[in-house]
């Protein structure tokens, strides 16, 4: 779901479990579909930090 | 607290509109209840517990995922431990049975199919917009996921009705009639079996169940029993479940005008709209085998027993859903389990959700008023896989 919502913040592995692809402080412009892969992970893996 | 309510998954009632029992059971002292009925089952209701159950996949197993047990003697003969792999397998294997078909379910790969998906959908739409009237059922949802995973496994769309037969057997009609769903599995095998053979003589170029022979695992070629079991998967994993949702999804806008009205002013909610669809109604309920006795939130379970996953409760939970029975087409936070969660969780999401964007558009944009004929003689599927199989819509 978060590589989808979120394509520039999410990627996936080789068994399909969520990655990283920014590192560190996330883009302005970034943050409305980073915000969106948090809210919907039934996995509760994505916490954006202030 | 041992609950016995002895539900019983494939009643009428409960097929037609399941929700107002699981509300039933999550509100009371025991939202994990138990039946002896289908070979015994135990049935959590709540959000948390489901997600919890399937992150928990040392304790509660794969080793089945029916939500009935497998018919006598399946285990035995020369196909006795063909099985769907990764979705019926446990790590480690788990990984590698995964790591193989995710690829072609990648978005960017599930994508190069989006042409092809919108040009059948309107194929279809052109064969019944004239009369007025079609079964949105059984004359368009049933019709698009077959397709597609035909084209993906590189087997004749022609066989499509023939697959469809296949999988109803093993996943629907089968579930109550062991006969009907060893008969299926069969067909289903050996069409593989003769698959697998054509490829070894005539090596396809992209081609999954080429790739899938050529696969390598610790040095040595992939055991046979896999090659086999994931193409099933393919098959029955990716057919009933996307239609089911489609189905679902166009009986409720046949239903709710003000869906129709605001999906067609404002397209911008087609990506929360399909999201919303899936949690209202997610269409699969898994199950797990517990491996060792275990209390889990006071239900003494025990080794061997069948746990349902029962994703279509969870996504009604009003503990992690606002107005969970509503319909809300731009539901901003939305953590559906409607494809699971855990190592399990669907491989194909991005494939269906992609096929139901596209099903549901086109629909949308060629037919965009319709309405149900007749409210009282939709038929629905449940057990395994819920939703309509007959529904006769005018326009």
């Amino acid at each position: 779901m978060c590589a989808i919502a979120a394509p520039e913040v999410f990627g996936s592995d080789d068994i399909g479990n969520a990655t990283i692809l920014v590192g560190g402080e996330l883009p302005a412009d970034l943050e409305a579909k980073a915000r969106r892969a948090e809210g919907n992970c039934p996995e509760r893996a994505i916490e954006i930090v202030e | 607290m041992k609950q016995d309510v002895d539900y019983d998954i494939f009643n009428h009632d409960f097929i037609w509109n399941p929700f107002p029992m699981f509300e039933a059971v999550r509100e009371s002292e025991s939202p994990i209840v138990h039946s002896d009925k289908w070979g015994g089952s135990w049935m959590p209701t709540r959000y948390e517990d489901i997600v919890a159950l399937a992150q928990e996949h040392d304790v509660f197993t794969s080793r089945e995922i029916s939500v009935v047990p497998p018919p006598p003697g399946q285990l035995e003969g020369p196909y006795g431990g063909v099985k769907a792999p990764p979705i019926t397998s446990d790590p480690p294997d788990h990984h590698w049975h995964r790591r193989a078909i995710l690829p072609v379910f990648s978005p960017q790969s599930a994508a190069t199919y989006e042409t092809a998906m919108r040009e059948f959908c309107n194929v279809l739409i052109d064969g019944f917009i004239d009369a007025g009237r079609a079964d949105a059922a059984a004359d368009y949802a049933q019709r698009i996921p077959v397709n597609v995973i035909a084209r993906i496994l590189g087997v004749p769309v022609e066989m499509s009705e023939t697959f469809t037969e296949w999988v109803r057997g093993v996943l629907e009609i089968g579930l109550t009639n062991p006969e009907v769903r060893r008969e299926n599995r069969m067909k289903i095998i050996e069409f593989f079996v003769g698959q697998i053979n054509e490829r070894k003589a005539n090596p396809r170029e992209n081609d999954l169940i080429t790739d899938l022979l050529r696969l390598e695992v610790d040095g040595q070629p992939a055991p046979l029993e896999y090659v086999i079991g994931a193409c099933n998967l393919m098959l029955v994993a990716g057919i009933d479940t996307t239609w089911s949702a489609i189905g679902s999804s166009l009986w409720h806008l046949a239903g709710h005008a003000d869906h129709r009205k605001q999906l067609r002013e404002k397209p911008d909610l087609w990506p929360t709209a399909v999201e919303e669809f899936l949690r209202a109604y997610a269409p699969v309920t898994m199950a797990r085998i517990v491996d060792r006795d275990i209390e889990f939130q006071g239900c003494p379970m025990k080794a061997g027993d069948r746990v349902l996953m029962t994703f279509p409760a969870a996504n009604r939970d009003p503990r992690q859903f606002d107005r969970p029975d509503e319909v809300v087409l731009d539901r901003q936070n939305n953590r559906h389990v409607a494809f699971g969660a855990g190592i399990h969780r669907c491989a194909g999401s991005n494939l269906a959700r992609l096929e139901l964007k596209v099903a549901l558009q086109t629909w949308m944009e060629r037919i965009p008023e319709f309405t149900l004929v007749d409210p009282t003689a939709v038929t629905w599927a449940g057990g395994q896989v819920r939703g309509p199989r007959q529904c006769l819509v005018s326009f």
